[in-house]
C-alpha cells in the first residue's frame, strides 16, 4: 500500500520539477548574463498557433451559447452512447435495440420541447 | 431483468407522466393549462393502481440483482409521497398560473422529482440511493427558482449550491462504506456479500473508517431532513419558493431523506451492530440541538413562511428522535422508534401540507406572508383559517390531532430506549413551540381587523384538499390504529 503510494509520489515530484527545471534554469541564465535579452514585439507577443493574436483572451461571451452548448452536449452525449451499441449492435440482440430506441425518444421528447420552446432560435 | 419490470411500473408511469406533460404543455393553450394539472394527476393515480395490483398480487419482492426493492416499507412510502405530490398538485391549481409560461414545466418537474423520491425509497444500493437522490434535488432546485422573481432566484441559488456539497458529502460517505465493503448494495438476498454483512462480521478494524462513513452520510442527509446544523437553506427558501413547491419540500423531501435514512442506517448499519450504539447516540445529539435551534429560531419569525420552514427544523429533530431510540421494541421485534418515525411522517405530510396549503389560500388573496396581516382571518377566510388553526395544533402535539398520538408515540419509543433526557427536551420544546404555533391563533381569532374586506374564496379544488388534510389529521388523531399498523409493518422489513 504504502509502496504504490510512493510510486504516486514519485511521479507528482516529477511532475512538479519538470516544469520547474525550466523556469528555474530561464531565470539563472539571465542573472548569471548566459542568455542575450533582446526583446521586441513580435518575439513578446502571445503565442496562438502561428496566427497574429486579436484583442484579449478574457472576452465576454454572449450569455445565450449556453442554450446551444446545453443542446450541443446532449446530442454529443447521444453520439457517444449510440456507437458503442452500434458497433456491438449483433451481439447486443432486440433488447439492446429496444433501449437505444427508448433512449432516442427519450432525446427527442427533449428535441421537440427545446424546439417548441424555441431554443434553437437567435432571439 | 425484464421479469421484474413490473414492480418497477409505479416510477415508470410517474416518469412517462411528466414527459407526456411536457410535451401536452407544447400544444394545450395558456388558458387550458390546468388540464395538464389534470394529465399529471392521472399518471399519479395510474400509478397508485398499478402499486395496488402489485400488492394484490404479493409481488413484493428485492429485484433488479438487489440494487431496488418492492417491501412494505417502499410500498408505505410510494403511497405517501405520491398522496403528496397529488394534493400539492390539486392544490396549487389556484397558483399555477403565476408560473406564466412555466406551468408545463411545474407540473413535470413536481412528477421528476417524486419519481425521484419514489425510487429512494425502495433503493437499496447506494448508486441507486445517489442517482434517485440526484433526480429528487435537482428537480427541486429547478422549482425553487420557478418563479423567476429576485426572491426565488436568491433561495434557489442558496438552495443549489448548499446542495451540491451535500451531495458531494453523501458521495464521500459511500466511498468509504464502498471502500469497507467492496460492493455498493446495502443487503443481498443471494449470500454475497454486502455492506449489512460486512459490518454485522465487522472488526474493530473498520470501526473508524465506519464513522467517518457515517458522519458524513448523516451531514449530507441532514441536509435534505433540514436538521442543525444544516438548516440553513430552509427558512430562505420556505420563504423565497413558490408557495406550492415549499409545501412539497418540506413533506416529501424530508419524508424521502428519512426513508433513506431508515435504509442506510437501520438496514445497512443496524441497530445491534458494533456501530449500532455510535449512530443512534450520533442522532439523538441531532435531535436534540435540532428541536432547541429550531424552536428559538422560530419564536423570532414575523413571516409565517419562514416561520413554518423552522418549525420543519425542529420537527425533524422530533423525527430524530426516533432513530435514536430504534432499539425500543414491541411485539419482541417491531421497532417502535422506526416505526414511530414512518407514523411521524405520515401525520406530519398531512399536517404540514394542511398548513402550507392554508397559507397559501390566504396569502395568494393578500399577498402577503406576514404573520401581522392573518388578524381576524378567522372572519375573513373562515374554511383556511379554521385547517390552518386544526394543523397548527397537531404540529403542536395536541390532542385530539395525528400530531398528539405521533408524539405520544414517539417519546414512548424514547423511553422505552432509555432516551429520558431526550424525551425532556423534546417535551421541553413542545412547550416553547406552542408559543409561536398559537401566536398565529391568536393572530387568526382573537385580532379584529378594522375595515378589512372578507376575502374572495378559495376554489373549490384547494377548499376540498383542504378539508380533506384537516379530515386526515383528525381521523388519524381519534383513530390511529390503521395507520400505526401499517407502519409497523412497513419497519417490519428490517427488523
Amino acid at each position: 500500500m504504502i509502496e504504490q503510494f510512493g510510486r504516486a509520489g514519485f511521479l507528482l515530484i516529477f511532475a512538479i520539477a519538470f516544469p520547474l527545471i525550466p523556469i528555474a534554469a530561464s531565470v539563472a541564465l539571465g542573472v548569471f548574463r548566459i542568455r542575450p535579452r533582446k526583446p521586441d514585439p513580435i518575439k513578446s507577443s502571445v503565442y496562438e498557433c502561428g496566427m497574429v493574436p486579436v484583442g484579449d483572451a478574457l472576452v465576454r461571451y454572449n450569455v445565450r451559447y449556453y442554450l446551444f452548448a446545453l443542446l450541443f452536449v446532449v446530442f454529443d452525449v447521444e453520439a457517444v452512447f449510440l456507437y458503442p451499441w452500434a458497433v456491438a449492435y449483433r451481439a447486443l440482440g432486440v433488447y439492446a435495440f429496444v433501449e437505444a430506441l427508448i433512449f432516442i425518444a427519450i432525446l427527442f421528447v427533449g428535441y421537440v420541447y427545446a424546439w417548441r420552446k424555441r431554443a434553437m432560435e437567435w432571439i | 431483468m425484464l421479469a421484474s419490470l413490473d414492480r418497477f411500473g409505479p416510477e415508470l408511469a410517474v416518469m412517462a407522466t411528466a414527459g407526456l406533460v411536457l410535451l401536452a404543455d407544447l400544444v394545450v393553450p395558456r388558458r387550458h393549462k390546468a388540464w395538464l394539472a389534470g394529465l399529471s394527476v392521472a399518471g399519479l393515480l395510474a400509478a397508485a393502481l398499478w402499486l395496488v395490483i402489485l400488492v394484490l398480487r404479493g409481488r413484493q419482492a428485492s429485484f433488479f440483482d438487489d440494487s431496488m426493492a418492492l417491501d412494505n416499507f417502499s410500498i408505505f412510502f410510494i403511497f405517501l409521497f405520491i398522496a403528496v405530490c397529488g394534493t400539492v398538485i390539486i392544490a396549487s391549481l389556484d397558483y399555477a398560473p403565476r408560473f406564466g409560461s412555466h406551468q408545463g414545466e411545474f407540473f413535470a418537474l413536481m412528477l421528476l422529482a417524486t419519481s425521484g423520491m419514489m425510487l429512494l425509497a425502495g433503493a437499496r444500493d447506494l448508486v441507486t440511493i445517489f442517482v434517485s437522490l440526484e433526480l429528487t434535488s435537482i428537480s427541486q432546485f429547478i422549482l425553487a427558482g420557478l418563479l423567476r422573481d429576485d426572491k426565488g432566484s436568491e433561495a434557489a441559488l442558496k438552495y443549489l449550491l448548499l446542495g451540491a456539497i451535500a451531495s458531494a458529502v453523501i458521495l464521500y460517505g459511500m466511498a468509504f462504506l464502498f471502500g469497507i465493503a467492496g460492493t455498493t448494495r446495502l443487503v443481498t438476498t443471494n449470500g454475497a456479500p454486502s455492506i449489512a454483512s460486512t459490518i454485522a462480521a465487522g472488526d474493530a478494524g473498520i470501526r473508524s473508517a465506519l464513522i467517518l462513513s457515517m458522519v458524513f452520510l448523516a451531514a449530507g442527509f441532514g441536509f435534505k431532513m433540514a436538521v442543525v446544523p444544516f438548516q440553513m437553506w430552509t427558512p430562505d427558501v420556505y420563504q423565497g419558493a413558490p408557495t406550492p413547491v415549499a409545501a412539497f419540500l418540506s413533506v416529501g423531501s424530508k419524508a424521502a431523506a428519512f426513508a433513506v435514512v431508515l435504509r442506510i442506517f437501520y438496514e445497512g448499519f443496524g441497530p445491534n451492530t458494533f456501530v449500532g450504539n455510535d449512530w443512534k447516540e450520533m442522532f439523538a445529539i441531532l435531535a436534540a440541538v435540532s428541536m432547541c435551534v429550531g424552536n428559538v429560531m422560530a419564536l423570532r419569525q414575523t413571516n409565517i413562511r419562514r416561520m413554518l420552514g423552522y418549525s420543519s427544523v425542529a420537527q425533524a429533530g422530533n423525527f430524530l428522535v426516533g432513530l435514536a431510540a430504534i432499539s425500543a421494541l414491541t411485539n419482541g421485534r417491531t421497532s417502535l422508534g422506526a416505526s414511530g418515525v414512518v407514523f411521524f411522517l405520515a401525520t406530519y405530510a398531512f399536517t404540514n401540507l394542511g398548513a402550507f396549503i392554508a397559507v397559501m389560500a390566504i396569502s395568494n388573496r393578500t399577498d402577503s406572508d406576514e404573520i401581522a396581516d392573518y388578524a381576524g382571518m378567522g372572519r375573513r377566510a373562515p374554511i383556511p383559517a379554521a385547517v390552518l388553526l386544526f394543523c397548527l395544533l397537531s404540529l403542536t402535539g395536541l390532542p385530539p390531532t395525528a400530531g398528539f398520538i405521533a408524539k405520544v408515540y414517539i417519546f414512548n419509543a424514547a423511553v422505552q430506549a432509555d432516551l429520558v433526557w431526550l424525551v425532556i427536551v423534546a417535551v421541553l420544546n413542545t412547550a416553547v413551540s406552542a408559543f409561536y404555533y398559537l401566536g398565529v391563533a391568536r393572530q387568526m381569532y382573537l385580532e379584529t381587523a378594522e375595515g378589512l374586506p372578507t376575502l374572495v374564496r378559495a376554489p373549490w379544488a384547494t377548499q376540498g384538499i383542504l378539508v380533506v388534510a384537516a379530515m386526515g389529521v383528525l381521523t388519524f388523531g381519534v383513530y390511529p390504529i390503521p395507520l400505526i399498523e401499517a407502519a409497523q409493518r412497513a419497519v417490519n422489513v428490517f427488523g
